[in-house]
């Protein structure tokens, strides 16, 4: 990765413009520009207004610097693109990147992202789409209707909410009579 | 009840013919069963062989009738009284459609498979001219924070090369409460007003345009039927397991739903998927009660088709099985494994059905599906029993002549109702299976040919003989557990052909193996000759393992497809609903081993896609994160994506400010503050698949 006008940064501070470069770099990569050239000069161009905002606030990291840069241009492009400076940023990021997205902006009009003044046909193209995502709630109320489950039910509830030991035993001695003398009929029957 | 069924003379009599005939075949066998013991001396467990022995027989005789319905059915062209074949069919296309939802839940499914199942569904439908009634809801029950971006991304992908907005739509549930049942549930509660029918469909459903077309014709011409379930074949069977499974379902399965159909009526089955369903009833009269269980976490009905086809029909509303309709399919479980997880979750669903057996104003034809149902997987249990006491009975019997010495006696032992009793058991077994090769033999070229297609159902019945008692094993295995009160976990089914390793056969099945080496020789040394009877039992138990490994891979079953065997009409002339589903993956890319689901923290579009689909705070931003929400973003940024578990994961996601606080601090952020696999992602972001594969243009 190119390191970014080497004779005027130096040592850490130089290593600090590089991350911020590549940084920048790897973010517009993520538009999927179809002009790789156009990106790269945009980093460039990027890199340049941040050092000059770095100059005037040397406290800032240039990654934070140069992001932060880049995120207000975005900001700023597509408000001024989709007339909506007074929705909510995350908003606005979300409904602008989607309409980057849908009128495919980073395959036919690569340049003209965050260009200033944007073309006319551009502006046009961003306002028309529109992402459906989900029709309108028409509520029902859907819930279980009364279901008699007839006799098992009182048996199981006999049977599980009343269980206790001396009940067991006289159901298993009652029906181990009940097998002997099964098997002792079928013994005579058969 | 708002509709009625109109039941003709002619029902009342093929259901007293059904139940008459199962009767009388249970009755003729047990009648063999006591004779094949005339003049012998019993022992406890002959009684309990005698006990058990009716149930089991019912099955047979059960099944029996329900294929020579089906072939009788077949032979007279069709059942004349069939919703699908009454008059409105020579003016159908005359017939409006009202406006229809397909409703496709999915949960942690191969995105890539439902989405291009959809766009086929769609095409299909455009074909016919009437996409303008139809709407598709993917319905997400995905817990899996990768399967939930890819999801969304599929969904625009979907939207954008269908030109589809505005009827394609994508829902997440937040709580996932009552499984598939609840996300259909919910679908309804939200949106089921709007459309008049719902076509609720698996993840793995396809269904043709004229299908669907035709099935909301069916409903718009019968306003009593509630539910019209098509007959779905199973297809894009790679695996020789699933090749012989397909094959199976071809040549047999339309019978057996034939017959189901002609004895039921319009008491017919729901399996859940590809069928057509009446909303506003369904809304009324369908949601499912709770279970009188004890436990609140087990009140739930796990197997909601029967019991929605059950309180449909107890509405007073028809449920028909359209079992000649073509272009409806599915896919099936690609090896053994796949399908006992599948069949351990149907089995604890199905014994849950016990309840609804003697519910009040339940009908009887609902009664007689949910005892199918039953018994089904209490056969496995009951047959074991048989097995074991019938070997000991046995042994108990030969000493005791050995000892008694009597002729008399010894001549008893091989009583002629035994092998009257043999012969009438295999011939119940084996008739439909001949019946259906027959109803299919003059459609023999579409099967590889009349030589091939016997060939195949020789070797299909091979493998089924082998098969039947490892799935006796765990299908017993599977009712003890949910007797036991054992958590059946829902899990997603895997429809790839990837093949099992040996190692995992030896695992899951060894146990098997070792129980026949151990239980014949055993049985050879007290029984003598008559542990025979138990060979072809203890075979399929020891070659489990083997059976399972050789079947589940993929490169077998292209070779027996290449030799002609096991072919099915699908794949001689695969209909344009299935292209491109097969999941070939030769000379593909392989899956990009980076998580999916950061792609919504660091790709603008992804997170752009993932924001406008869930709920963003108030529009001041003024929402504040809870300090755990707070910890939890700082750990994702400072240990990497690594270090969250798949519930934290999803609860990031959930959050539209955390999501998007994480879009700006993950870029913002200088690399000495951030886990070092975020460089890494940030510089493979623009190559990630969600952007290549669904949201760039091609």
């Amino acid at each position: 990765m190119a390191s970014i006008n080497e004779s005027t940064v130096t040592g850490n501070d130089g290593e600090a413009w590089n991350e911020a470069y590549d940084r920048t770099l790897n973010f517009l990569h993520t538009f999927a520009l179809s002009d790789h050239a156009y990106v790269s000069q945009l980093a460039v161009d990027l890199i340049h207004e941040a050092r000059e905002l770095h100059r005037q606030d040397p406290s800032r990291d240039p990654t934070t610097l140069v992001m932060s840069h880049l995120q207000n241009r975005l900001t700023e492009w597509l408000a001024a693109n989709l007339d909506g400076e007074n929705r909510l940023r995350s908003h606005l990021l979300a409904i602008g990147t989607i309409a980057l997205l849908l009128s495919r902006v980073y395959q036919t009009a690569p340049t003209s992202f965050l260009a200033s003044p944007p073309p006319e046909e551009l502006r046009q193209a961003l306002r028309e789409t529109l992402l459906v995502t989900g029709p309108d709630l028409n509520v029902s109320s859907m819930t279980p209707r009364h279901l008699d489950y007839g006799p098992m039910l009182q048996f199981a509830r006999q049977t599980w909410h009343r269980l206790d030991v001396k009940e067991l035993a006289i159901a298993l001695v009652f029906w181990a009579g009940v097998y002997t003398v099964f098997y002792w009929w079928l013994s005579q029957l058969l | 009840m708002n509709a009625t069924t109109p039941h003709t003379d002619d029902f009342v009599v093929r259901r007293s013919v059904f139940l008459g005939l199962s009767i009388l075949l249970t009755a003729t066998g047990f009648v063999l069963m006591l004779n094949s013991y005339s003049g012998q001396t019993l022992f406890w467990e002959d009684y309990v062989c005698i006990g058990v022995f009716p149930l089991l027989f019912s099955q047979i005789a059960v099944g029996f009738i329900l294929a020579l319905f089906g072939f009788f059915d077949r032979l007279r062209g069709g059942d004349p009284h069939h919703l699908m074949r009454r008059p409105w069919r020579e003016k159908e296309d005359s017939i409006p459609l009202a406006a229809t939802a397909i409703v496709v839940p999915v949960y942690n499914e191969e995105v890539d498979r439902v989405s291009k199942g959809i766009a086929n569904m769609w095409r299909s439908l455009e074909k016919t001219g009437q996409l303008e009634h139809f709407d598709f809801y993917i319905c997400s029950d995905s817990t899996d924070a990768d399967h939930w971006v890819e999801e969304e991304c599929a969904w625009l992908s979907l939207c954008q090369t269908l030109n589809a907005f505005g009827n394609i739509f994508y829902r997440k549930r937040r709580h996932r409460i009552n499984g598939k049942s609840g996300n259909v549930a919910d679908f309804c509660r939200r949106w089921g007003k709007r459309y008049r029918y719902m076509i609720v469909l698996d993840a793995d459903s396809i269904m043709t345009g004229p299908t669907l077309v035709r099935l909301v014709r069916a409903m718009e011409a019968n306003p009593e039927a509630g539910i019209i379930q098509t007959q779905p074949y199973s297809v894009l069977g790679q695996s020789l397991f699933r090749r012989v499974l397909q094959f199976s379902g071809k040549v047999y399965g339309g019978l057996f739903s034939q017959g189901c159909s002609m004895a039921q009526m319009s008491s017919g089955s729901y399996w859940g998927h590809n069928a057509i369903i009446r909303v506003a009833p369904f809304i009324e009269y369908c949601d499912l009660p709770l279970l009188p269980v004890p436990d609140p976490g087990k009140r739930h009905v796990l197997s909601h088709d029967t019991v929605e086809a059950a309180l449909m029909r107890r509405a007073g509303y028809g449920v028909w099985i359209a079992y000649a309709e073509p272009g409806s399919y599915e896919e099936g479980p690609p090896n053994l494994s796949d399908m006992l997880t599948r069949d351990r979750r149907w089995c604890a669903g199905n014994l849950q059905h016990f309840w609804f057996l003697f519910a009040r104003e339940i009908e009887m034809g609902s009664r007689l599906q949910i005892w199918i149902g039953l018994m089904a997987y209490l056969c496995s249990p009951l047959w074991l029993i048989f097995l074991i006491t019938g070997s000991f009975g046995a042994y108990f019997r030969m000493r005791f002549l050995m000892l008694s010495a009597d002729p008399e006696d010894l001549g008893a032992a091989t009583s002629t109702g035994a092998g009257l009793l043999l012969a009438l058991t295999l011939a119940l077994l084996f008739i439909p299976r001949l019946l259906g090769i027959l109803t299919t033999l003059p459609r023999a070229r579409q099967f590889g040919g009349t030589f091939r297609l016997l060939i195949s159902a020789f070797l299909e019945n091979l493998l089924s003989f082998f098969l039947a008692p490892v799935l006796m094993m765990f299908h017993t295995l599977f009712v003890l557990l949910t007797i036991s009160g054992w958590q059946i976990k829902w899990n997603t089914q895997n429809r790839a052909d990837k093949g099992l390793t040996f190692t995992h056969c030896l695992a899951l099945y060894g146990w098997l193996s070792c129980l026949g080496l151990i239980v014949y020789p055993i049985a050879a040394f007290y029984l003598g000759n008559i542990s025979l009877w138990l060979l072809p039992i203890v075979a399929g138990w020891i070659l489990a393992p083997l059976l399972a490994w050789v079947t589940s891979g993929r490169r077998l079953g292209m070779l027996f497809r290449s030799w002609g065997l096991f072919v099915t009409p699908e794949e001689v002339e695969p209909p344009p609903e299935l292209q491109g589903l097969d999941g070939d993956t030769d000379g593909e890319e392989p899956a990009t081993p980076s998580p999916l689901w950061v792609q919504a923290l660091l790709s603008p579009y992804v997170q752009a896609v993932h924001l406008s689909m869930v709920r963003q705070g108030p529009a001041n931003g003024a929402a504040i994160p809870s300090r755990s929400l707070v910890t939890l973003r700082e750990r994702l940024i400072l240990e990497g994506p690594q270090a969250l578990n798949p519930k934290e994961k999803l609860r990031l996601l959930w959050n539209g400010e955390t999501v998007f606080w994480l879009h700006q601090e993950l870029w913002s952020r200088p690399g000495t503050k951030l886990h070092p696999g975020w460089i890494q992602l940030q510089a493979d972001c623009g190559k990630s698949r969600l952007l290549s594969h669904y949201l760039m243009e091609k």
